[in-house]
């Protein structure tokens, strides 16, 4: 879309966003020196520790099977929901305000999903047999279980990581090749290779554009199918409060909700220390915040049905769950996830609290907060009250377990600092494409000729 | 031999001009080069096809053949009847079906793509030295808009005098600007 009164040149998009590639700061370095040393800190060693003592090192035992590794699991899966998602539906709607946004929130997809198959990794306990999940002949006649939601999942989540990769990489091909002129040494290289010979030529925007479509219209039904699939790893389970046909929606609405705080965050960032302010707008965090509002308004109404239903069951098993839930030992947590993802987020219906950045960034995270304690509930209080009293116990997290998680986000963090570093994070050409094109200058006043 | 006249524009209706100019003047068709996809390309040079959306389709009816293909082999060759079952369950196999054709959709979108956009090109030999059959310039990655034009060396002057008179900033003979 052309004519969005955008004041900016080509020219400025362009140097703005090869200088945050080539010009690095100190306190770029800091960041990443720390994110760095929170992730083998915070992550690594303590994984080491796991692999080396046991799977005991976790808190997690019987009932309390699932902890926090596959909370963290439904969470970074969640939050990989909206990037790619988000991009493919903006694209098809051809919404304009998704340009210079979208190639840092398929990013976050990315690193998400990367950390998200490295909590699967630290839940197995024994992440060197993690290829029997891949169907291959082999010498014990062992083949994975077709039926299994568990292989689903391998399969849809090795796809969603291929199609995210591949998506975020072929909107990226026009801006290596822009990027690769303006740089030397290693980066010519690196951006050559890239790039793969990209000239802009009319057949080449042509191929791209259909190309990059075709990516779309296949990732949409895979994104909403991954999510599913997670959810039916629990609600096939035979487990009061998880055996819900609700769940995949539950799931899907959920993720794309905290996929969408997590892009307004990312976005608060580089606006603020990219110095993108000029391209993320109010616009950009006005349109989020809208869809912010509606989607806490979906999830509550999913929570409520959710509540409503195990009520109304009459099963004693679903009862006890629920009663448990919202008045037992993790009901502060409960009404902690309410606060934060139906309660806040009203505030989104006022537009100068959509419009103010710090605010938005605040809401965010409290956003996001309350998701990974919806997703921890969801695995610590369903299996915390099965059908048998004898069988009730409670999950805490180990030291172990609450220091992964936090060196999630410290994984997550390094990963994004090294993309900044790399790729574009606002895609040029589609940002041009929302500045009104170069106009013809008169003979007399263009003053001869470029050379 | 082929010779390469680029011109070199600071606005796309200019460049779309000098295009269809060229293409008028029986020159052959010329190429667009640009920081941005032009809207109007097709109305000037023709309309556009791209194999693209069959590489699509193909990837797609085969992943979803071999996808089922591999959940309904498995389970005949390892059989594991479970309380009378049948072997090959509908339901869960649709959904290994279901993620191997968007797998392979997305897989051989990407080949159709690199296919019909020949791409990687240049890339192998020399990390980006200028190809002579492909002319490039770095100004129509940033604000500027080119238009090149592959002709026999006694056209070169009449293919320079059309871009000039649609406006050309600049001319060059491949990569070397010759005024």
């Amino acid at each position: 879309m052309q004519g969005d009164a955008n004041p900016l040149k080509y020219t400025d998009i362009h140097n703005d966003v090869v200088a945050s590639i080539v010009e690095t700061g100190s306190n770029y370095y800091v960041a990443l020196a720390t994110a760095l040393a929170l992730t083998l800190i915070c992550f690594f060693f303590p994984w080491f520790y796991q692999l080396y003592y046991g799977i005991g090192a976790a808190g997690m035992n019987h009932p309390g099977v699932w902890g926090t590794y596959l909370a963290s699991f439904i969470f970074w899966i969640g939050l990989s929901h909206s990037g790619t998602l988000l991009s493919c539906v903006l694209h098809i709607t051809n919404s304009s305000w998704r340009k210079a946004m979208y190639r840092s929130a398929e990013a976050m997809t990315l690193f998400s999903l990367v950390v998200a198959a490295m909590m699967v990794m630290v839940h197995v306990g024994r992440p060197w047999f993690i290829h029997w999940t891949i169907p291959y002949p082999n010498q014990m006649e062992m083949w994975p279980n077709f039926r299994s939601p568990l292989l689903f999942d391998v399969m849809a989540i090795t796809t969603y990581i291929t199609g995210s990769t591949v998506f975020i990489y072929m909107g990226s091909i026009p801006d290596f090749a822009a990027v690769r002129d303006r740089t030397r040494g290693w980066r010519n290289t690196m951006y050559s290779l890239l790039s793969l010979g990209w000239r802009g030529t009319d057949t080449e925007w042509h191929r791209l554009h259909w190309a990059y479509t075709f990516l779309a219209v296949l990732i949409i039904p895979l994104a909403v199918s991954v999510h599913s699939i997670v959810s039916w790893d629990f609600a096939m389970s035979i487990v009061p409060a998880l055996h819900q046909t609700i769940f995949a929606p539950y799931f899907v609405v959920g993720a794309i909700y905290s996929g969408t705080a997590g892009i307004v965050t990312v976005m608060f960032v580089l606006r603020k220390f990219m110095d993108f302010g000029e391209y993320i707008t109010e616009l950009h965090f006005d349109n989020l915040g809208k869809l912010l509002l509606v989607l806490s308004l979906l999830w509550s109404y999913i929570n409520l049905v959710e509540v409503f239903t195990g009520f109304y069951s009459g099963a004693s098993g679903e009862i006890e769950a629920l009663r448990y839930r919202l008045f037992g030992f993790y009901a502060p947590l409960y009404w902690e996830m309410i606060t934060f993802c139906a309660v806040l987020p009203l505030l989104c219906a006022f537009k100068r609290f959509r419009t103010s950045f710090v605010p938005m960034l605040f809401l965010s995270i409290a956003i996001n907060i309350g998701m990974y304690t919806e997703r921890f509930l969801i695995v610590a209080t369903s299996l915390s009250r099965q059908y048998l009293p004898d069988a009730w116990g409670l999950y805490v997290p180990s030291a172990v377990e609450i220091s992964i998680l936090v060196g999630t986000l410290a994984l997550f963090t390094t990963l994004f600092l090294l993309f900044v570093k790399i790729f574009p994070s606002v895609s040029m050409y589609e940002v041009k494409e929302t500045m009104d094109t170069p106009k013809k200058i008169p003979a007399a006043a263009s003053g001869g000729s470029l050379a | 031999m082929t010779h390469f006249v680029v011109g070199l524009f600071g606005d796309p209706e200019s460049a779309l001009s000098a295009a269809g100019s060229i293409q008028g003047a029986d020159l052959g068709t010329p190429e667009l080069m640009s920081p941005v996809p032009i809207e109007g390309v097709e109305e000037v040079l023709g309309e556009k096809k791209s194999v693209i959306k069959r590489f699509s389709l193909f990837g797609a009816i085969v992943g979803g053949v071999s996808g089922f293909l591999l959940a309904a082999i498995t389970a005949v060759l390892y059989a594991h009847p479970v309380g009378g079952r049948p072997i090959i369950t509908f339901p869960p196999y649709l959904i290994i079906t279901y993620e191997l054709t968007i797998l392979f959709g997305i897989v051989f979108t990407v080949i159709g793509f690199f296919v019909s956009a020949r791409l990687p090109n240049g890339l192998w030999t020399s990390f980006w030295k200028q190809d002579e059959n492909r002319p490039y310039v770095p100004e129509a990655a940033v604000d500027k808009f080119a238009v090149s034009i592959g002709c026999e060396v006694d056209d070169v002057q009449r293919a320079e005098t059309i871009l000039r008179e649609a406006g050309a900033e600049a001319i060059r003979d491949g990569t070397e600007e010759v005024s």
